[in-house]
């Protein structure tokens, strides 16, 4: 025994050593060690922290240490922050007027100075002055509690856009990528890389001050992984919980709470191809095609109900009141084949049509962000439009950088997409990728699907004027244009935000974007 | 054999040169874009071609490929990789910080793995076609053959979900490494205890074991003296390139465990086109498995007196 124990003791010592030994750096605590303390799962960790573009705690994930000057309610309404109005001032300057009872972080107040530097001369060093188009002599300041922003080029929709939490009001002279100092109700207090950010209560809030003590965001890159760390009280509430989860999350007696829809599930159709890709530049395939989807078997089986058969492409909130003249397309394959024959598209002897000796061939570019977000979306469109003659290739693409190669490429007659709406400018997504008068923006996208002059017409309103109201309807009916008359738009479904949480967290308001979710009313019960 | 070290040391440069020009080269044919890439991120949407031409212009993706790349290596040889796209952050620095964190990972998993394969081969050879032997191929070629992301959601939900006995994910406490190193060490294992067998029924087989036991030794001294060191070449050298994959990181281990280490950091690169981070992981990579190759081959003398590196006919004996 005391020979075993000679020979092998030190290997059993180092043995344990480097087992265990590593395991002990990083944090002790899982779950709540206060009652106060919130353990929130999210994704990736994408935080920027150098350069112009830094935005620890401010950007992919809101750790609410940063406040912009408007934000945007889960109705996509804009409402008053940091700035208590704002006007805008002909021919081209926005006015606001600043909240006189705040203070950062580490005491110094809130004033036009620190706007002026904090926020719109940080944007004028991003590339292109970022959404808001701010230039290094845009921002002018009136008196202590007034600034001016004039952007480089028109721009209308400044308070809607500066809803993004990525145009959060910084400290001056704190560094944003190594100690974010802002006006938050929360304050800053540890971030490890791919790991974890914390933050604590900012006793000093102007607003509602929240009863949470601290919160920590853990990154959770795998969905599964952070499913299971809510399933086993790891964390108290995750973030994109997947849609395949929710039923075994309620089944444990966790809480689900939906927003309303802020992201679409949308083929573009590629109206401008060239062959063999300039098949959809009949408007009645592209209505065929329409025609040819049943949205609500999609949403029912292939998305378990956990999502909207909205065709507005645009959340529908965005666009109120008028968002209904967005009509979309009823699943009626009678009429798809019907405008297939009359587009001469006859059946062939394998039921794909034919015309002139060419099969109906279409190939379905899957798709952005990345293929395995739309997995099995693309293969129920590919059986649907079997069913009225249409042969669907499906070529998938790993990430957003490849999709975009077959984009510049036009190698391709429809491309899947989600994407969601992250401020409140409802002609954001359509004016960026469908509009020809602009600055030239998502040329490629504009390339392959740009609806022409009558499009235009209709949405430059939405540009050019100060009132939200015409903009909305100037947009929806855009949108009613690219949509129902010209099904360049093939929308598929609304997708909503879905969040788990334990039963305790109480007060939490879902919102259809998630960039945008704000803690100082949660709390957690019991 | 010292001769033998530094001439195999020396080889490291031009490999690394081939290894570098080769990654670049595939990296640059890579479609996507990382200008435009890294705009989507930061901005949340799709980037003007002005702002991407800026970028492209800040970035130096407007120049050559060999303009791109001998830049790249004046700067490699004095120790500057440059700066990644994506954190815009010293990639010596990113990849230094996440060094450790593989380490973490991969050398109790490596021992792990070297500690349970080498006496289970080594019991599946001796008892060969016996029920020890069935129940490690079958377990062996299980381990081979399951898939590290849905054993380590099995671990997850079974010890930590289902008895809270772990942590699920992230570096909280010591018993938080337990999982991580178990699922990665499984396949190791299984793949090195089918090299001890192997290697183990061929030295069982040789003459001077036979004579061994013919002599009267107990059966522990034959396996455990004669026929196990004699058995260690093949089972080493298959050790070094596990080894090997295991310190360039595992990616999917690292993305479940939230183990913040190079496999999670190579994946990102690649995902959003960070050439400057990719060519220097892919250096990272190159150089880990040049120098276990070369411990390995250094071992051989240990285990095998007979070899003798840096003589005429290298390594023979």
């Amino acid at each position: 025994m005391t020979g075993f124990i000679r020979r092998f003791g030190f290997l059993i010592l180092v043995l344990g050593l480097v087992l265990l030994g590593p395991g002990c750096g990083g944090d002790a605590s899982t779950s709540s060690d206060t009652s106060q303390q919130l353990n929130v799962g999210f994704a990736e960790d994408q935080y920027v922290l150098e350069g112009p573009d830094a935005g620890l705690g401010m950007y992919p994930l809101n750790a609410n240490i940063f406040e912009t000057l408007t934000y945007m309610t889960s109705d996509y309404e804009v409402k008053p922050l940091l700035a208590e109005r704002w006007e805008f001032r002909a021919p081209d300057t926005w006015r606001f007027y600043l909240r006189k009872d705040v203070k950062f972080h580490n005491g110094q107040p809130l004033n036009a100075e620190a706007v002026k530097e904090g926020l719109f001369d940080r944007l004028a060093k991003i590339e292109g002055g970022s959404t808001i188009l701010a230039g290094p002599d845009s921002a002018k300041v009136v008196d202590e509690y007034t600034i001016d922003f004039t952007p480089t080029a028109e721009n209308l929709r400044v308070p809607e856009q500066l809803v993004h939490p990525s145009n959060g009001v910084v400290a001056p002279g704190s560094d944003i990528g190594e100690k974010p100092v802002g006006t938050g109700p929360f304050r800053f207090v540890e971030y490890l890389p791919k790991e974890r950010i914390v933050v604590e209560r900012n006793p000093d809030y102007w607003g509602q001050k929240s009863e949470l003590d601290r919160i920590t965001f853990r990154f959770y890159p795998d969905p599964n992984a952070r499913r299971l760390a809510l399933e086993a009280g790891e964390i108290d509430f995750a973030y994109e919980v997947p849609r395949q989860d929710v039923e075994s999350l309620k089944g444990r007696g966790l809480k689900i709470e939906t927003s309303s829809v802020g992201a679409y599930e949308a083929m573009f159709a590629n109206i401008h191809g060239e062959p063999p890709h300039d098949l959809l530049g009949d408007v009645r395939v592209r209505k065929a095609v329409a025609y040819g989807i049943d949205r609500e078997a999609l949403v029912e089986r292939v998305l378990d109900g956990l999502a909207t058969t909205d065709q507005t492409f645009v959340p529908p909130s965005s666009l109120e009141p008028h968002a209904s003249l967005v009509k979309g397309f009823s699943y009626d394959p009678e009429r798809a084949e019907g405008l297939l024959d009359e587009a001469g598209w006859e059946p062939g002897p394998d039921g794909i049509r034919e015309k002139d000796g060419r099969r109906l061939k279409l190939t379905l570019v899957s798709g952005f962000p990345s293929a395995e977000v739309h997995r099995p979306i693309p293969t129920f469109v590919q059986s649907q439009l079997k069913e009225i003659g249409i042969d669907v290739e499906i070529v998938e693409r790993p990430d957003s950088a490849s999709y975009q190669a077959l984009i510049d490429s036009g190698e391709g007659d429809l491309y899947l997409e989600q994407g969601n709406q992250n401020d409140a400018n409802p002609g954001f997504l359509p004016v960026l990728l469908f509009y020809t008068g602009g600055s030239g923006a998502s040329a490629p996208y504009q390339s392959l699907f740009a609806p022409g002059p009558e499009f235009d017409r209709l949405i430059a309103p939405s540009l050019t004027t100060v009132d939200i109201e015409k903009s909305r309807r100037s947009v929806a009916e855009a949108m009613h244009y690219i949509i129902d008359e010209q099904a360049v738009i093939l929308p598929l479904a609304g997708i909503y935000s879905i969040y788990g949480m334990k039963d305790s967290v109480e007060g939490f308001e879902p919102h259809p974007s998630s960039l945008n979710v704000r803690w100082n009313a949660v709390s957690l019960s019991g | 054999m010292r001769a033998y070290a530094l001439r195999r040391l020396a080889l490291l440069v031009p490999t690394l040169l081939g290894i570098s020009l080769l990654a670049f080269g595939l990296a640059n044919l890579t479609p996507g874009d990382p200008a435009e890439t890294y705009l989507r991120r930061v901005l949340d949407q799709q980037p003007t071609p002005a702002q991407v031409a800026e970028t492209r212009e800040e970035l130096g993706l407007n120049r050559p490929f060999m303009i791109q790349y001998l830049d790249w290596v004046g700067h490699a040889v004095r120790g500057d990789f440059g700066v990644s796209y994506s954190t815009r952050r010293p990639v010596v620095e990113e990849i230094g910080r996440r060094i450790p964190f593989t380490l973490e990972l991969a050398l109790p998993a490596a021992i792990l793995a070297l500690v349970i394969a080498i006496p289970v081969g080594v019991i599946s050879a001796v008892y060969r076609n016996r029920l020890p032997d069935q129940v490690v191929r079958v377990c062996s070629l299980a381990g081979a053959s399951v898939p590290s992301f849905w054993l380590a959601l099995l671990l997850i939900g079974f010890f930590a979900v289902k008895f809270s006995l772990v942590p699920v994910a992230g570096r909280q406490g010591p018993a938080s490494i337990l999982l991580p190193v178990f699922a990665l060490a499984l396949t190791p294992t299984a793949i090195l205890a089918r090299f001890t067998r192997s290697a183990m029924l061929e030295t069982l087989g040789e003459d001077y074991v036979r004579t061994a036991r013919a002599k009267g030794l107990p059966g522990w001294l034959v396996v455990g003296r004669h026929a196990l060191r004699n058995s260690l070449i093949p089972v080493i050298t298959a050790f070094g390139t596990t080894l090997g994959h295991l310190l360039v990181g595992a990616v999917v281990i690292e993305s479940i465990f939230i183990w913040p280490g190079l496999g999670k950091l190579a994946i990102d690169a690649i995902l959003q086109r960070d050439y400057p981070m990719i060519q220097a992981l892919v250096l990272y990579s190159g150089a880990v498995f040049v120098a276990i190759n070369l411990l390995i081959d250094l071992s051989y003398t240990l285990l095998d007196p007979r070899i003798r590196l840096g003589d005429p006919g290298e390594g023979e004996t």
